[in-house]
């Protein structure tokens, strides 16, 4: 109920259209919404395949957008994400302590900056989508590695692929983060559990394969085109600048975006955090898998990320990894607030509820501090123009649109060689340089404009007659480079470019397209498989909680109650 | 100690060492992000060179409040001064420019002073620009800081200037030849507008293979006036890299021209211009406003002919800073090092952009 009067008003105010990505979503979900077994997108970068990023929460949306249109779609598609979240924790956080502590734990998630920043701010559906699928698995992944029941085996192992189908990123780093504390988990309940409920190393190292195979061998199916893609057409552009992976210290400003915003009170928390979670010897692998995932999210500024993820680390983005960070914690924060609860009553509970209420409330509002490029920009009249007088014949870009390069593409019918999906572009003008979006060139200084200049260059080539400016810096280079300003709109502060003698766009041959088969495989089995998981939940388990997971059951060593917090 | 305490000790001792050291040493993509430092949080301006590298740091970060404070001869100017010295005066390339790299040159060094030549690459959004400055550096205490060498622009009221505005295409290429060069194949000319009317002109070339196919199709961008007054001509240089110009037998010329209205307003006149031989080959000269108001951009572009009159090369360079009215701006247009010999007479043509009036 807390989630639901927290983040419901804020979604029907439709709050996250406002961030960097999810009118990007939303564009995906729009082509699911009329090419559900076709993922070519004619409208970005002269054509791009969406099975470049894997599709269970756009399709979802765009499932619901035949009933709530798109952006209404999308938002109960993020609630159910933010709802997920809660249950996800409670039931991993009870993994870790007692119900009482997960209790908290589950309603600290609802106020955790981490979710409020990527909700409001980033709005990265995929990857607050996929976390919580996860959460919902691994309590059924310990089951099956601590007890070898078959049901939680399906169970794992249908929410484990339903959860990639969401996200890749979350599949490849955060899977692993988050699992390897469970395996650790079960195999320290295992060794100390009486003879009749041992699990010996060899029966435990057969579970852990056996689930890795079969989900692995599921996720390869699911998103078959996705690694046909990527082994095909690997990711070899050049890496494109991103705040989250400066030295938080010597970047104060990124720092304040990426640590901050993120962790928000959670930072006052980290101390006890740590010593609470080293004082309880079941809670260590969790904190020693929070505290490696805190590592990779301070990005640049320790060398572990940069050493061990190589040139990952130069194509990665790390405000997901404080987010993952953020949600491994939360069962021994749960239990830090117990304590602190059990020992000062009202005087820790109010603290800490004004702490959580004012991280929640900073992370909302910093789209409205921080507002991505042009968030308040309407492109109703770019696409009216678009759309009228055969303009839609010849291919366009957008030059100070920020992330409304997505909302345009919805709304009319011209095809762009710009777009925002990084690992969906192919066209070698787009992937040499460094440079992300087209819209935002300049923001990415010479490799932006490079490439901005190598597509103007080769207008010719891809049918580019028009280009959209609402940034008047781009003027001198469309001036000397042969392009003349043919109109205006919404009062003069939108102006139209156009250069002679471009033929009209046509389709491309690229050998990307995915065939036929993919495109059936891509509308039916992540979507199938999340069905199959909404069912399979369902099944009715006998409840086998860790036994000794009760508020007074913990070991702590050397440590009397409160002693923490004193 | 307990197994407890010394976990918890040793995950934040490590942490902190960590943070030290992503801090004291980062890495080159994290440093990037605060100015390109390497040196980190501690880094100094134990040397001239470093003194340097910090002010360029700022500059990139546009800091230009702290790169100001840093000088050693703030004093005689005032931190407008060295806003106006960087980002130029009235809109220019400069003004949003960024800067990309700076290359350091010792020149000569003592225990109390020291002096370098500090080349700036900077980008901009028609291209990169350079600015060099030799800065002069001074040891305050235990650390080095330099004395900015100030370039003077004064700002120039607007000013009313009688102009004759021409309203005015048939358009005809009068040159054209192929190049082979190392980078691939060039194609120059010139184009004339030999109508009465004012042109917005391009040109487009196809590279043709021996068994008919079309090899490539590029086209003029901005080496190129694109606006032609009646018997007006413009050089044009496309460029074909990594294309072999033994295996092209034809070469499709494609200029196109639309009506436009235009003006010979601003007038900017070249003076002093002339062509320096020898190692470093280029045209040099001054660019004055003769119009009334501030011309932002303007570019500069040269064609390079030989004894026969024949296209050698064509160039070109954005001037970085904004022509104030009758305020002559120094340009200076490169020629390749291997066609310097070739070039007997050469000729400007200068292209300009006013903010507004595109």
């Amino acid at each position: 109920m807390v989630a639901v009067a927290v983040h419901l008003p804020l979604l029907l105010m439709q709050l996250p259209l406002k961030s960097y990505d999810t009118n990007f979503h939303i564009f995906f979900a729009s082509h699911y919404a009329q090419h559900w077994f076709d993922p070519w997108n004619p409208k970005w970068f002269a054509g791009f395949s969406q099975t470049t990023y894997p599709p269970l929460p756009q399709q979802w949306t765009a499932i619901l957008s035949w009933v709530l249109g798109l952006n209404l779609a999308y938002m109960t598609v993020q609630f159910v994400g933010i709802l997920l979240l809660v249950v996800g924790v409670y039931r991993f956080a009870e993994l870790w302590v007692s119900p009482r502590a997960a209790s908290y734990a589950a309603l600290a998630s609802v106020f955790i900056a981490a979710e409020g920043f990527l909700v409001y701010s980033a709005g990265q559906l995929s990857t607050t989508v996929a976390a919580p699928i996860y959460l919902n698995a691994l309590p059924f992944l310990f089951q099956w590695l601590r007890h070898g029941s078959w049901r939680s085996f399906l169970k794992a192992f249908v929410l484990l692929v339903t959860a990639a189908a969401a996200h890749h990123v979350t599949l490849i780093f955060g899977s692993v983060l988050f699992a390897l504390p469970i395996i650790a988990l079960a195999w320290m309940d295992g060794r100390d559990s009486e003879d009749s409920d041992k699990v010996s190393a060899p029966a435990l190292v057969v579970r852990i394969v056996s689930i890795v195979v079969a989900a692995g061998a599921a996720i390869a199916a699911v998103l078959l085109p996705f690694w046909i893609g990527l082994i095909r057409y690997p990711v070899t552009q050049t890496p494109i600048a991103h705040a989250s992976r400066a030295n938080f210290l010597l970047s104060p400003e990124a720092g304040i975006n990426y640590f901050v915003v993120p962790y928000g009170a959670l930072i006052l928390a980290l101390p006890f955090i740590v010593i609470r979670g080293s004082s309880i010897r079941r809670l260590r692998p969790l904190l020693i898998g929070f505290w490696a995932t805190f590592l990779l999210g301070l990005g640049g500024t320790t060398p572990v990320a940069p050493l061990l993820l190589g040139r990952s680390f130069n194509v990665l983005t790390f405000e997901r990894f404080s987010y993952w960070a953020t949600l491994l914690c939360l069962p021994i924060l749960g239990q830090v607030i117990v304590e602190a609860v059990d020992r000062f009553r009202l005087k820790a509970l109010i603290p800490i509820a004004s702490l959580a209420a004012a991280t929640c409330a900073l992370a909302v509002a910093w789209s409205t501090y921080k507002p991505a490029d042009a968030s308040n920009l309407n492109v109703d009249s770019v696409a009216l123009w678009l759309n009228r007088d055969g303009h839609d014949h010849y291919r366009y870009i957008t030059l100070g649109f920020g992330n409304k390069l997505s909302r345009l593409a919805m709304q009319t019918h011209a095809n762009s060689v710009d777009g925002e999906s990084n690992s969906a572009r192919m066209l070698p003008e787009l992937t040499q340089f460094g440079g992300a979006a087209l819209t935002s060139s300049k923001y990415f200084a010479k490799p932006g404009l490079d490439s901005l200049r190598a597509m103007l260059n080769h207008a010719d080539r891809y049918g580019l007659k028009f280009i959209i400016v609402r940034d008047p810096y781009y003027d001198p280079l469309l001036y000397f480079a042969g392009w003349r300003q043919v109109d205006s709109l919404d009062d003069k502060t939108i102006t139209i470019w156009s250069k002679d003698g471009v033929p009209p766009a046509l389709p491309m041959n690229a050998a990307e397209m995915p065939t036929h088969f993919q495109g059936l495989i891509w509308g039916t089995l992540p979507v199938g498989f999340s069905l199959l998981a909404m069912l399979v939940v369902l099944l009715p388990e006998k409840r086998l909680r860790p036994e000794h997971v009760t508020d007074a059951a913990y070991t702590r060593e050397h440590l009397v109650s409160g002693g923490m917090v004193s | 100690m307990s197994q407890g305490k010394l976990l918890a000790t040793a995950i934040a001792v490590t942490t902190g060492l960590l943070v030290t050291a992503g801090t004291l040493w980062p890495s080159a993509v994290a440093a990037s992000y605060s100015g390109g430092k390497t040196e980190g949080i501690l880094s100094s301006t134990s040397t001239p060179e470093a003194a340097v590298n910090d002010l360029a740091a700022q500059l990139k970060l546009h800091a230009l409040a702290k790169a100001y404070s840093s000088l050693a001869n703030k004093a005689e100017f005032s931190e407008a001064d060295f806003e106006r010295d960087l980002l130029g005066i009235g809109l220019s390339l400069r003004t949003y420019a960024t800067l990309d790299s700076v290359e350091v040159r010792p020149l000569h060094q003592s225990t109390t002073d020291a002096d370098l030549t500090m080349k700036m690459h900077w980008s901009s959004v028609v291209g990169n620009f350079d600015d060099t400055r030799d800065v002069h550096a001074v040891k305050v205490g235990n650390h080095w800081a330099l004395n900015w060498p100030l370039k003077h622009e004064s700002p120039v009221p607007p000013q009313v200037i009688p102009v004759n505005y021409l309203e005015a295409p048939h358009v005809r290429i009068v040159d054209m030849h192929p190049l082979s060069r190392a980078e691939g194949v060039v194609v120059m000319g010139e184009l004339l507008n030999e109508d009465v009317v004012p042109a917005f002109v391009s040109v487009k070339a196809t590279l043709v293979t021996k068994a008919g196919e079309t090899l490539d199709s590029e086209g003029s961008f901005d080496m190129i006036s694109h606006t032609l007054l009646p018997k007006q001509v413009t050089p044009f240089i496309i460029h074909f890299p990594g294309t072999d110009l033994s295996k092209i037998s034809t070469i499709n010329m494609e200029p196109t021209s639309v009506l436009v209205s235009a003006s010979a307003d601003p007038v900017v006149e070249i003076e002093n211009q002339r062509y320096q031989e020898g190692s470093g080959a280029a045209v040099t000269g001054q660019l004055t406003n003769q119009s009334g108001h501030t011309v932002n951009v303007s570019h500069v572009l040269t064609t390079f002919y030989d004894a026969n009159g024949q296209v050698v090369w064509v160039g070109g360079q954005y001037i970085d800073r904004a022509l104030q009215p009758q305020t002559p701006v120094d340009f200076r247009v490169p020629v390749p090092q291997d066609l310097a010999g070739k070039v007997k007479s050469e000729r400007t043509v200068v292209s300009t952009y006013i903010q507004g009036n595109s």
